[in-house]
């Protein structure tokens, strides 16, 4: 267990490396000179963030001290001021992340919630009539866009039906206490609809290979002999070795949800990372774009690194070392 | 390949395709040719008449019009080709890239493979469409870049699958003849390894394409894709959430043709996957 988590260490190392290394030449493709930021289309930088970014960047230095004069400030969290309101860039993403985190958490169990049971089920019983019904409608939801999805429900259910709110976290008028929190609800309904159905298919498709592979595996087929009910045989048994590919992919699962946030947060004015990653795209909002994006990957290796540690928990083969 | 073989093959193709796979090949091919009509429609999708704007659908604008008073149908149909076209070229690009990479790692393990694993794993750790932002919003505005942008951020997918199959490709006797033989490194990976790797490539490569022409979609809809004048399906949605309380074909129509060409897509990869695990083509 210390050998396979300490190998991963290693491996996370260069890793971590390479995106600090990315995210710093991002900043230098920048049009033109981060500073001056020229080009039509990009929003003037007014001396004084000119010379914030030079000083925070020191730019007029040589591109190695640069990069580790950049690399120490990052080590400590802080990432400048942000172009837009001259605020802390740490301060605006600790705004916007519990946004995010709300909207995402609940399409993640949603999701889980739904493509587990249906993954099982479906898996239990190759080509059957669930397993051809579930595939069908699965296939189409992940080919469905989720801007153009967000548009209909909303010309659906809050312009036609009039049923729940265009856009927004909460009423201006929304009383406290339990009527509060329908309306929040109401408000995060649609938002999570549409997170929660694209990944929908990947999750339940997972699953479902698994379980089909398992059910035919020995040690299915022996908890079947000693009298389990199929039920149990499918759920401890064949659903529990599904666990481990499970585990895997959701220590990838960082990344899907911050793209899908940035449109979904976009069309239903959500003030979360999302929404704040785009506004800073368009505002040339650099130190922002730049935080977002280190802070995203790093937070993904973090989850990978997880990931495996649930894994070797999960498999005894991986904790006794007897495979990598 | 003479056209014989390429027919051959082609004929062999459609047999193993599993029947969604054979539809979702005719829809593919009504889009081809819905493309090369499209300049018949360019003059209609681009005439504004505002006396005429958001008008519902009807005999006359089966689609509705827009907010310029534009016919719906006449600008999807003259944004397909775009679409199409961007969404084909940006998966090249990432397959031509993945490919490079992964077979290099997968061909010369050790060192090499280290290296570029570690680079692939980097980019994974990204959210998609923060660098996709990124890129195609510092980068100057055109086709190109955002064919770029795309390609440039999905090819670590396309590097891990290459790099498994030339792992697996390796060291069969066919590679392994082809080294004896004397053949430059660079020869074998193009002329013995790529044409047997190239199925399941040819896999990854068709949803590939599904996933690039929803991302030019996504850009062009956040406003940060083509340039304003040439509207792809995603630049017509764009205008679609303004309008949303009153103009509902606007968000559907073109939403609609992005579905269908999106599902197409990944309806054929589906059928080219499980034909190409069957063993029976290629």
């Amino acid at each position: 267990m210390i050998r396979y988590l300490s190998r991963r260490v290693l491996l996370a190392a260069p890793t971590l490396l390479g995106i600090v290394i990315l995210v710093f030449l991002l900043l230098h493709l920048a049009p033109g000179s981060p500073v001056t930021a020229g080009g039509e289309s990009s929003r003037r930088v007014s001396q004084r963030a000119a010379e914030e970014m030079r000083r925070t960047y020191g730019l007029d230095r040589p591109l190695p001290e640069r990069f580790g004069k950049w690399l120490g400030r990052v080590a400590r969290l802080d990432f400048g001021e942000s172009f837009v309101d001259h605020r802390p860039v740490l301060e605006r993403v600790r705004e916007a992340f519990p946004y995010t985190l709300e909207l995402n958490g609940l399409a993640l169990l949603l999701t889980l919630g739904i493509a587990i049971p249906l993954g099982v089920a479906a898996g239990g019983r190759p080509e059957g009539p669930l397993d051809r019904a579930s595939g069908a409608m699965l296939f189409a939801l992940y080919s469905l866009p989720s801007f153009w999805a967000a548009l209909l429900l909303q010309a659906l259910f809050s312009i036609r039906l009039r049923w729940l709110p265009l856009y927004g976290v909460v009423s201006d008028s929304a009383p406290p206490g339990w009527s509060g929190l329908a309306d929040r609800l109401a408000h995060l309904a649609l938002p999570v609809a549409c997170l929660t159905y694209g990944s929908l298919a990947f999750y339940a498709r997972l699953v479902r290979a698994s379980v089909a592979e398992a059910r035919q595996a020995d040690f299915v087929l022996a908890a079947r002999a000693r009298g389990l009910s199929r039920r149990q045989a499918l759920w401890k048994h064949a659903f529990r070795n599904a666990l481990l590919p499970l585990i895997t992919v959701l220590g990838l699962v960082l990344p899907g949800l911050l793209s899908g946030s940035v449109i979904i947060e976009r069309i239903f004015a959500w003030p979360g990372l999302g929404r704040l990653y785009f506004d800073s795209i368009l505002s040339r909002d650099y130190p922002v774009v730049l935080a977002l994006s280190l802070l995203g990957a790093i937070a993904t290796l973090f989850f990978t690194f997880l990931a495996d540690v649930a894994y070797a928990l999960a498999d005894p083969r991986v904790r006794d070392g007897t495979i990598e | 390949m003479t056209p014989g073989v390429i027919a051959t093959r082609a004929g062999g193709l459609w047999r193993t395709l599993p029947g969604s796979g054979r539809a979702a090949l005719v829809v593919v091919a009504f889009l081809w040719l819905v493309s090369a009509i499209s300049p018949l429609a360019s003059r209609a999708a681009s005439e504004i008449r505002l006396e005429d704007r958001l008008q519902p659908p009807s005999a006359a604008h089966p689609f509705g019009t827009d907010d310029l008073g534009r016919d719906l149908l006449a600008r999807v149909v003259a944004a397909t080709p775009l679409s199409l076209a961007i969404g084909l070229t940006a998966a090249v690009v990432s397959l031509v890239v993945g490919f490079v990479v992964g077979s290099v790692a997968g061909y010369f393990g050790g060192a090499a493979d280290l290296v570029l694993s570690r680079l692939v794993e980097v980019v994974l750790c990204f959210p998609v469409l923060f660098l996709l932002l990124a890129l195609a919003a510092f980068l100057p505005p055109s086709p190109a870049t955002v064919i770029l942008a795309i390609g440039l951020t999905t090819w670590p997918g396309d590097a891990r699958f290459a790099r498994a199959e030339v792992l697996k490709a390796r060291d069969l006797d066919y590679t392994r003849a082809a080294r004896a033989a004397g053949a430059s490194t660079p020869r074998i990976l193009l002329r013995h390894l790529l044409p047997n790797v190239l199925a399941p490539l040819l896999v990854s490569a068709a949803f590939g394409v599904a996933w690039a022409i929803l991302a030019e979609a996504a850009l062009s809809f956040l406003g940060v894709g083509l340039p304003a004048p040439a509207g792809s399906w995603g630049g017509i949605l764009s205008a679609a959430p303004a309008y949303i309380e009153e103009a509902w074909w606007m968000a559907l129509f073109p939403g609609l043709a992005l579905f269908l060409t999106v599902s197409a897509y990944n309806l054929l990869a589906e059928g080219l996957r499980r034909a190409s695990t069957e063993k029976t083509f290629a």
